[in-house]
């Protein structure tokens, strides 16, 4: 996440996200994927000027990746709260942050890595807590129904 | 509120306000309510050619021929009997009551009026529970297009009789949910004996329905219901037929109430998520700026 | 020891002093210069400058001739000259079609050199008959961004660090301004875009920041793999010494003696080290100790707003750092002394913060530093 301001070289009076618009190859870091196992990784590109953190969440089965889905979708739409988030995921990933230079100027750095570190741990808490939640509705639902002949 | 209401209350508290301001003497209203329910359903409430004394309560079901073919007429003349009038232009059936002439027993006719559409469904399920308590078998399964895509078969065999229902699930998501809670109502089958026994089938009809126009698709399940003797029997056929026949707006219902739970479970994550990336952002941010535009700055 | 002055939570992007050190032009992350004067303790606001049209990327002072030269995003430089209290822009015709990056002058004072996001370094030299600043371009062969540049003292030789992960020599001896030069253990060819040498340190990684040692022997540079590399043209301009160093990369790096240096970056805090004659790092300290920070004041409304806002009550969420500085430190300058002998240093930071550092009693106070 060390990154400074860098100004296009490629087009002039432009300043993109390297990472992004991928236009000289020597300014862009080799990419690190840490996986846990096939389902659950992180990829992190990097660039003279720019960050991209995209995280694959754990889905093991169809109510979850439902629930993830849903989830990523929602905190898409509200992308401009979220500053870092990227609109839209990296192929294969479920959710992907942006950091540009200008965030690393505005905000702390070392508080931009516990922000993604805590997302990363809520993130597969929240989405099977909200799994049990369906299934516990779906269970008692039944029940009363069936209850009643 | 687990269970979903099988009456129609707005049908039954406007009905209670009028007859309790007639009871009261009070000049009666004129009254022309439009009421919707589940199934596409419509009542209608008015006074027939502008006569503020009597009430008259139309229902309108889209699919109220199919039921017509397994003897709705009969049952609704059952039950009705005397209220019943002739059907106004748009809907099915009309039942009159005049207010300067009030029935006597008021509460039994309203809880009745409020179960309209209720026993229109129900004269399906009586004929062919009957068909099973007699034993006969071997006739044409009743098909009842409830809703535009959406279909109940019921059919009856010696030993039971079986309730099939076509639902489509609008988006994929509700597929998944609808799994679930249809994995549910299996396994909560288990523990409720006295229940009847429910198959869930996704994407294709369950076999009882082979050769015949159901319909295929991805989002398209079909819950299964058997019912035993001792659901169809004399006693317990009305409580059967009350949970049966909302069986699919409950599913949906609560599938819908999931979803709501998600929702707001999500919107609640996601401001958590923002707080902490607010911690993020050097505080004071404000005053730091007043001082930088008066141009001066502050020694630490 | 350390003194600090915040000058807002904008980040200050580069900064630059004049000769007795009174005034300060420095840049809040925008297309204006700012230039402070210092009284007393509290800095005031002189000037304004506004002639770039996008963000600077770099000014430097010439502190005997007081002219100031600044280059921006918008790929203009301009010499600023101070008269009748007022600083008057003069455009400079870089022939650049992108962002310039960094700006230096020579030690002479008589050229400065732009470095740009188009591959090419701009040596600028001042054309007397048509009173007009004109460049010259160095090209070859650099295929990258020019991240930075640093003069040797003898005015002549220029070194350039750039994204291609190379740091090179060149020569920019502009024969209609200056006698022909001297041969320096560099090479003695010195005809004008020569490159005297070229480094790499191995491992890659852009090069943040390069800087001369007072003697113009040694050549200093930062790469963003974390390391630091020295080469002693005088001992063998062949070898580099890399030092790979624990921390987050540098991006800026000052000679304080002809023996030991400073790098400071993205850490936020900076380091000295020492290399020996040949030119082996070693390092020296920390100049920075991390202590913990106490919320000193709590008061109950600063709890209910952090705990609407941050989520948390203050207490287990110290967002402040240990350091004096909070974010990534951009540029270090000679504040008192010269590179030979610098007694106080100067960083600015993307904070917002100035922070003098005196060499002399953070030698006495934290152990193992020595400075020779």
């Amino acid at each position: 996440m060390c990154l400074e301001n860098f100004s296009s070289q490629v087009v002039e009076r432009h300043n993109k996200p390297e990472v992004e618009v991928r236009s000289s190859k020597e300014l862009l870091l080799s990419t690190v994927v840490i996986s846990r196992n096939e389902k659950e990784r992180v990829l992190i590109e990097g660039s003279i000027n720019s960050l991209r953190i995209s995280i694959s969440v754990k889905q093991a089965d169809e109510i979850e990746k439902i629930l993830c889905h849903k989830f990523m979708r929602f905190m898409m739409m509200r992308a401009e709260n979220f500053i870092v988030l990227r609109r839209k995921a990296v192929a294969d990933y479920d959710i992907s942050f942006l950091i540009t230079n200008v965030h690393t100027e505005q905000m702390y750095k070392h508080k931009l890595v516990d922000f993604i570190i805590h997302f990363m741990e809520e993130i597969d808490k929240e989405i099977s807590e909200m799994k049990l939640a369906v299934n516990s509705r779906a269970r008692i639902s039944a029940e009363e129904f069936l209850k009643q002949f | 509120m687990i269970l979903l209401e099988i009456n129609n209350r707005i049908v039954e508290e406007t009905l209670t306000l009028k007859f309790q301001n007639a009871m009261a003497g009070m000049k009666p209203d004129s009254v022309d309510i439009t009421v919707a329910d589940f199934d596409g359903v419509l009542y209608h409430m008015s006074n027939p050619s502008g006569d503020k004394t009597k009430i008259q309560v139309s229902i309108a079901l889209k699919f109220y021929k199919d039921l017509q073919e397994h003897g709705a007429d009969d049952l609704i003349q059952r039950v009705y009997g005397s209220h019943l009038t002739d059907p106004e232009p748009g809907y099915n059936i009309s039942l009159l009551f005049d207010l300067e002439n009030l029935p006597s027993n008021q509460e039994e006719v309203i809880k009745k009026v409020g179960l309209l559409k209720r026993n229109c469904f129900a004269s399906v399920f009586e004929k062919y529970f009957d068909f099973q308590t007699q034993g006969t078998s071997g006739h044409k399964r009743a098909i009842i297009h409830y809703r535009e895509d959406e279909t109940m078969y019921v059919d009856a065999m010696k030993d039971r009789v079986t309730v099939i229902f076509s639902t489509v699930f609008k988006d994929d998501d509700d597929v998944i949910i609808g799994k679930v809670f249809m994995q549910e109502f299996k396994e909560g089958r288990r523990r409720y004996q006295q229940a009847p026994q429910v198959l869930f089938t996704h994407k294709e009809p369950p076999l009882e329905l082979k050769n015949t126009d159901a319909r295929v698709g991805d989002n398209i399940g079909y819950i299964t219901f058997v019912l035993f003797p001792r659901h169809t029997s004399a006693e317990a056929r009305d409580n059967t037929i009350n949970l049966i026949h909302t069986l699919r707006n409950y599913l949906h219902y609560h599938i819908k109430c999931s979803k709501a739970y998600i929702h707001s479970r999500m919107r609640a994550k996601t401001s958590d998520f923002l707080k902490v990336l607010n911690r993020a952002r050097p505080e004071q941010k404000t005053l730091e700026k007043k001082t930088f535009s008066g141009r001066t700055f502050k020694q630490r | 020891m350390t003194e600090a002055h915040s000058f807002g939570v904008i980040p200050i992007t580069c900064h630059a002093w004049n000769g007795d050190k009174t005034q300060l032009a420095l840049s809040p992350n925008n297309h204006e210069v700012h230039i402070y004067k210092k009284t007393g303790s509290q800095w005031t606001l002189e000037h304004t400058l506004e002639e770039h049209t996008q963000r600077v990327t770099g000014i430097d002072w010439a502190v005997q001739s007081n002219r100031l030269v600044t280059c921006g995003a918008d790929r203009n430089a301009y010499v600023w000259t101070f008269a009748n209290g007022e600083w008057k822009p003069t455009l400079v015709i870089l022939r650049i079609n992108r962002a310039a990056t960094c700006v230096k002058w020579s030690p002479l004072e008589n050229k400065f050199a732009v470095g740009s996001g188009a591959r090419l370094i701009s040596v600028c030299y001042f054309e007397e008959e048509n009173d007009w600043w004109v460049s010259k371009h160095i090209k070859k062969p650099i295929r990258s961004t020019v991240t930075c540049i640093d003069w040797h003292p003898n005015n002549i030789l220029l070194a350039a660090g750039s994204s291609d992960f190379k740091t090179r020599v060149f020569s920019a001896y502009i024969k209609e301004v200056e006698a022909k030069p001297e041969a320096t253990c560099w090479g003695k060819k010195m005809t004008f875009n020569n490159i005297m040498a070229e480094f790499s340190n191995g491992g890659g990684g852009w090069v943040h920041d390069v800087s001369f040692s007072s003697s113009g022997e040694k050549l200093l540079w930062v790469s963003h793999n974390s390391s630091i590399s020295v080469v002693n043209a005088a001992v063998d301009i062949q070898e580099v010494h890399t030092s790979r160093t624990e921390f987050l990369p540098f991006v800026t790096c000052l000679w304080l003696t002809e023996n030991s240096f400073v790098v400071a970056g993205n850490d936020c805090c900076p380091v000295v080290f020492s290399c020996d004659g040949t030119g082996n790092i070693s390092f020296c300290a920390k100049l920075d100790d991390a202590k913990k920070v106490t919320n000193t004041k709590f008061t109950a409304m600063d709890h209910f707003r952090s705990m609407d806002k941050l989520g948390s009550s203050s207490e287990d969420n110290i967002t402040k750092l240990g350091t004096t500085h909070q974010n990534t430190i951009t540029q270090v300058s000679v504040y008192k002394g010269t590179k030979a002998n610098c007694s106080v240093f100067t960083t600015t930071a993307v904070d917002g913060q100035l922070v003098n550092w005196d060499v002399k009693s953070l030698e006495s106070s934290i152990a193992g530093l020595r400075i020779c």
